[in-house]
This record gives C-alpha cells, structure tokens and sequence, in this order.
C-alpha cells in the first residue's frame, strides 16, 4: 500500500533526488552521537505542543470573563480535554528543557563552528521564542498566580532603559495586566510565535539536513588523522533510534499528565492581595532570583536595570557565540569558553533551586 | 456651687454669652502661630500649667485650623503682664469645667454655618445628644465627676476621629471609657435602672467577646466598640425593649426572624438572655438542643413543645455538618487524585450557606422553616457526593488506560529495539 502510494507521488513529483538523499544520508557513531537525540526529542515535544494547542483551541475563550471557565470547563467536560491540557503544560515544560540540554550539549560539543553558526543562531532564537511561549501560555488560564506572576514579568520590562514604559505598556496593552493583556498573549502565543517558531525552525531543519551533524573536535581531529569514523544510515536506523526515544518522551509525558496534574487555581481577581510565595516558571527563576539578589542600587545605577541589561547583554554573548570563539572554528579548545560554559549551567541550577526554596 | 445647663436657660445664656466674645474664626485653615499665652505657659515651672501649651503646640486639630487658646479661654494674648493678659475685659474664662465645657466646645460645633466651613459632613448636635445622655443628666443635676468632651476627646493635643492616635478612634474606645467604668472607686454611687451597683468589669467582658476579637485580630474596624450599643454623645445603657433593635442594627436578619418567635414576648432582654451582652461569645450549635451545654434546656423540660422543636432543629443542623463533612474529604480526595472540582467546591460552600441561614431560621424557633433550608442543602450534599464518587470512578479508569497505554508503549520500544538491533 505505501508503496503504492510512494509511487503514485514519485510518477507525478519525481521523488527519486529524495529517494537518492535518504538513501545515502548518513549519521556518525562515535561516543558523544546520543547528544544528537535531545534534538530529535525536543522536536517530538514541539509536535505534541502544536497537537494539543490546536485541540485546546476548539474549547479555549481568550477574555478576562471566560478564559478561567472555558479552561475549568475543559479539564472537567471535555472528553480527555484534562489529558490534553495536562500534556500541553507538561510538554512545554519539557520542551524548555531538553531545549537547554540540547543547547548546552551543542554548546560543549562546539557544533556551533564554522560553518554551522547559523544553525546555532536560529537555535538560540528558538530557545528564546520558546521562553516566549511559556511566558505568554502561562497567562492564558487566567487564574491568581499566572496574573500576579505576569504582572511581575511585564513589571521587569520597565527596568529596561529608554524603551522600559514603552515595553511595559506594548507587552500589557495598558499600563495593568488586564483582559487586554490577555488577548494580546494569545494573539503572540497562537498566532505571532507559531509564524516565527515556523520559519526558525524550517530554516534550523534545512540547514541541519543540508550541512549534517556535527562531530566533536575530537573525533574530527581524529577522521583527520585518516580515521574512518563510522556512520550508521540515517533511514532507518538513526530515524527508528529517534521513534524509540519520542516513545520514552511520550511515556514519560503520560505519566506526569496523570500523576501530577496541572493544577489550575483560583480565577484572577485584579483586586485579590498577592498570593504568597509568587514566582515565576521554573525557567525564569534563576533570573528571578538573581534580580531579587541585587540591591536596589549599584554604583548609583538602579539594580534591576543592571540585572535585566546583564540578562540582554548574556543573551547576545549566547547568540554571537560561534563568532567570538574562533579558537573552536580551528578545532582548538578552549578553555575559556568552556568554563563560562560550565559556571552558566552551574548558575542556572543552583539559583533555580535556590528560588524554589527562597519562595 | 452654680453649674451651668445647657438645656436650661442660664445655660443657653451662657452660650450666647460666650459666642459674643468669640474672635473672628480664623479666615483659612492655616495653622495658628504660637501666642503670648503659649509662650508664657511653656515657660512655667508647673507640668499642669506647661502641658497644655506643649500639647497644643503638638498636635492639635483645631490649631491646625487656625484657632488659638483665646478661643476657648478667652484673655489677651498679645499683652506680656499676665494680669493684663487675663483681666475681665478681655473675656478671660480659664480653665472650662462642667457645663461650661460643653458650652464652650458647642459654641462653634453646634454652629452649623460655622461647622460648614471646617467640617460640612460633621453633625452639630452633639450637645444636644450629650444633654439626653447620662452623662449630661448626671451634669445637669451637678454630678461633676461624669465625662464631658475634654474626657474622651482631649482638651489640648485634640485629634481627629479618624486619626488613630485619637482616644475615640474606633479600636481605643474601649480604652477610654473604661479610664472611668472600669474605676470601681469612681463608679461607686451609681447604679443601673434596676438598682444594682454599676459593674466595672464591661471591658474585662467585651476583651474577651467575639466582637473584640472581630476588631482586634479580625482588623475590622466595623466590629461594634461602647458606643456602637451605648451611643456617644447620647451614651445611655439600651432600655430592655430596645436591646433586639440595637443589635439588629448589625444582626438585622436575626432581629426580624427573633421577632416573630414568641421569645420576642417572653424575653425580657431579647437577644441578651441567651447571648448575653458584654462578653458576646462565638455561638456555636452546642447552644441549641436539650442535652447538658444547651441554653434551651434552662428552660424548656421534656415533653413540652420547646424541647421537642431544640432536639428538631439541633438534630437536622447536625445531620446537615455532617454531610458536608463527608462531601467535602470526598471531594478533597478526588481534588488530590488531580480531579478538577471547582464545581463541587462552590456547590458545598452553598450547602455551607443552606446551614448558615438555617441556623438564622432558627431564631424564629419554629422548626419547620429551619428544616426546609436543611433539606435543600442536603439535597446539594446528595449532589456534590454522586460527583465525588464518579470522579474517583474516572481516577481509578485514567490510571487503568494509562497502565495499558504505558505497557503498548513498553511494547513498542522494545520492538523498536530490537529491530535497530537486527538493522546492525
């Protein structure tokens, strides 16, 4: 039957140039090739968000009045709406961060040397648009904690300098966290950064298959010396490897979809006090804390503004990384680049439990 | 000694007397500056003669508002000699006490033209309540020792009522009334309408009744203080007859539903008899019923009506706790299992109102309205436990379907498995 159907298209389309690609298409095995996975496996979590999101979009009501109803009604009405309301919330979780595992395992490999700095750069746009998405996701239940904790998040914008207002007030669509501020994260969240995440990742994808995997330094010096470094084909047995671990993701999904629930609160009440022990998602905490950290002021500059233009400014340093490190692009190490590696994913973990804890 | 009545005519007299001497009120509400007398009374040797220019420098409302001592006291402050300063041609009054203190604090708040441009919203009858009260009865017949306005509100370092700082700001009412009722020496010789010695244990009492609490750990500042039962200016004990509107002016419901019972004939002091009146305690359903801890019982013996209507009422409220007691751990078991039951939740907070207002009914003391509402939030309980048990049903069938969906998925790893396996 499927070969039927191949073969009805290839009569019409001519597939044999994609027939010929898969064919021949192959992956290097060496001891650092399971890092490979963690891309494979955040773009299986990328599928089930769009999957689910579409589904929650047949029920969701994005207004102040319905937002916290339609969801209540979903998770309780909806046949298997709680599983796929469970699955989009954890499955965005898990996507952030095997998104990180997957940057920092990139990161320490140096597959971001010449000449794939462009598959690094679309990477780390992706990770951030995805950031996005859980910023603006958080909101849409409407319920106590995502509004305070977005009136926070919108609150830093103001830190920034010159544009800080301006940013406060475009992200909020008033000076408040409102209904307007609702339907605005889920015009981004639907509509703005599905476009983005589409060309991003198209272009990360193309350029993926065009250029091949990267191999570490080390086993390139290695194939350089006249080592046959050996490659295993990537249809079917690199495709299967991937299938087997969307499987694992997918249990794992299930899983917490059942046994820990995401909870859905109280419904926002804009004249409610402040819930205690308000903070951010688990990966803004770090940052989260750190701006509680610094004093209010530093070096006569207020220090919120410091922390957030620090947060910009290591942004930037991230996303130009395959062109400050030229020693990785001559396949030397580098020391430098490694240990603020290493410090980075220090910083994120120790600082993201210490939030948990200081909350 | 002559004591001055300002519900008599030398009183009145007086009053005008004094609004003849009266300087021109200050034009804006611009703090006054410090006067001759204020500089010569700070200067003396004698706390009694310093205090009032240093209290009055402080803080005080009416300084703030441009008035000066000459005010109330009459006298020269522009003249050094102290006896120039104070000679009869300037009016000089000295220390106001008994009725001449009420005369003089009325003689601009009882002015309504004059109040107006100070204070529009702030009442002017206040002299005349105070005349009604006890207060200024026992004045009017020359008790001397009664309170006057300086007793609560100060003399010099007066403050608004709304400042906290303030001896009649809500939650130091208590405080200041019993600076005088809590006096046992002071309250010696005076007594209740029914003669017995006036108590001087009511803010002992009201410290530990539920209004109190209310105010003190509640933060609410709308809980009931003295004068929200006693009246201020007015302050009078209620006559029994009034003591059901007095409480009703907050209970109101209870007060319509005790009105129709036939306590509301029996009880000499209403609401009293059974909740008594400074040490308000929080009433639970222990109050009702027949058995030992039960008030009804105090009255009512087996066989008669009252008793069989207290076992009715206190046996439906109980059954009615109880269920949703049950309800509520089921749906707190389905809500830890991940069910979502917000539904639930706010069905069992209406059956939670079904109880509240049967336990308002119940001041009819006629156990059939008291059944109907308990009936109706049975009916939610029966509702809410039919939702709770097919909630856990579809915990137990999620857990089932994800076991089954793990095992395939197990299944399909392993296969997969083994088949990279056989490709190598």
């Amino acid at each position: 039957m499927t070969q039927h159907v191949f073969a009805w298209l290839d009569e019409r389309l001519d597939l044999s140039g994609l027939r010929a690609f898969i064919a021949e298409k192959t992956v290097p095995k060496h001891r650092h090739s399971v890092w490979y996975y963690m891309g494979g496996i955040t773009l299986f979590l990328v599928g089930v968000q769009v999957a689910t999101g579409i589904l929650l979009l047949l029920y969701y009501r994005p207004s102040a009045g319905e937002a916290y109803e339609s969801v209540q009604f979903i998770v309780s009405h909806v046949e298997f709406g709680w599983l796929i309301r469970n699955l989009h919330s954890w499955s965005g979780n898990l996507l952030i961060l095997m998104a990180f595992v997957h940057l920092f395992s990139t990161f320490f490999l140096r597959a971001y040397r010449k000449p794939r700095e462009l598959t690094w750069v679309t990477g780390v746009l992706l990770l951030f648009v995805m950031m996005g998405f859980g910023f603006s996701g958080y909101l849409l239940p409407w319920n106590e904690l995502a509004f305070f904790a977005t009136k926070v998040g919108t609150g830093i914008a103001g830190a920034v300098p010159l544009v800080g207002d301006f940013l406060v007030r475009f992200l909020r669509g008033g000076d408040d966290v409102t209904g307007a501020t609702l339907t605005r994260f889920y015009g981004i969240h639907v509509a703005i950064l599905p476009a983005i995440t589409t060309v991003l990742l198209g272009v990360h994808l193309l350029l993926i298959q065009r250029q091949g995997m990267s191999v570490p330094p080390s086993v390139e010096k290695r194939e350089k010396a006249g080592e046959t470094i050996p490659q295993e084909p990537f249809f079917p047995n690199y495709v299967l490897h991937d299938v087997m671990w969307w499987y694992v993701a997918l249990a794992v999904l299930a899983a917490l979809a059942l046994f820990l629930p995401w909870e859905l609160g109280k419904k926002a009440d804009a004249f409610a006090s402040v819930p205690a022990g308000i903070r951010p998602e688990w990966y803004f905490l770090a940052m989260f804390q750190t701006l509680k950290l610094i004093p209010s002021h530093v070096l006569g500059i207020e220090g919120e503004m410091l922390g957030v233009m620090g947060f910009n400014v290591a942004a930037v340093l991230l996303l130009v990384m395959p062109f400050l490190d030229r020693r990785a692009a001559d396949g030397r190490p580098n020391r430098i680049v490694t240990l603020a590696g290493i410090l980075a994913v220090i910083y994120l973990i120790v600082f993201t439990i210490y939030g948990y804890l200081a909350a | 000694m002559a004591t001055w009545r300002l519900s008599s005519v030398p009183g009145l007299a007086f009053a005008a007397a004094l609004c003849v001497w009266a300087p021109a009120t200050p034009a804006a509400a611009q703090p006054a500056q410090a006067s001759g007398c204020e500089t010569c009374h700070r200067a003396q040797a004698q706390p009694a003669l310093a205090a009032p220019a240093r209290d009055f420098g402080a803080t005080d409302v009416h300084r703030d508002r441009g008035f000066t001592c000459v005010d109330c006291h009459g006298g020269n402050p522009s003249e050094t000699d102290k006896t120039r300063a104070k000679a009869p041609a300037t009016g000089f009054k000295g220390k106001p006490a008994g009725q001449m203190v009420i005369a003089v604090c009325a003689r601009c708040h009882s002015d309504a033209a004059l109040m107006r441009k100070y204070a529009p919203k702030q009442r002017v009858d206040q002299a005349v309540e105070y005349a009604t009260s006890v207060h200024g009865q026992q004045l009017a017949k020359g008790d001397t020792k009664v309170a006057t306005c300086v007793s609560c509100h100060g003399a010099h370092g007066v403050r608004l009522v709304s400042d906290a700082q303030s001896p009649v700001y809500v939650t130091n009412v208590a405080a200041t009334c019993t600076t005088c009722h809590a006096d046992a020496e002071r309250m010696k010789g005076y007594h209740l309408p029914d003669g017995s010695p006036l108590p001087t244990d009511q803010r002992t009492k009201y410290e530990k009744s539920v209004h109190h609490a209310a105010m003190v750990q509640g933060n609410d500042l709308s809980a009931p203080t003295c004068n929200d039962c006693h009246g201020n200016h007015g302050a009078a004990p209620p006559g029994v007859g009034a003591i059901a509107n007095v409480c009703g002016t907050c209970h109101t419901v209870f007060a319509t539903k005790f009105a129709l019972s036939t306590h509301s004939q029996i009880f000499d002091r209403s609401c009293v008899e059974c909740h008594s009146n400074h040490e308000i305690a929080k009433p639970t359903d222990a109050m009702l019923g027949t058995d030992k801890a039960a008030l009804c019982a105090d009255c009512h013996s087996e066989g008669d009506n009252g008793h069989k209507a207290a076992t009715a009422m206190r046996s439906s409220i109980e059954k009615l706790k109880d269920a949703i007691a049950r309800s509520a751990a089921l749906v707190a078991e389905a809500e830890n299992a991940g069910m979502e039951m917000g539904g639930q939740q706010l069905a069992l907070r209406e059956a939670g109102n079904q109880l509240t207002l049967a336990r308002t009914e119940m001041h009819a003391f006629d156990p059939k309205p008291v059944e109907d509402v308990l009936q109706a939030g049975l009916g939610i309980t029966a509702k809410v436990d039919a939702e709770g048990q097919a909630a856990l049903a579809e915990v137990s069938y999620r857990r089932t379907g994800l076991a089954i969906s793990l095992g395939a998925i197990l299944l399909v790893v392993v296969a997969l498995s083994l088949k990279i396996r056989s490709l190598k």
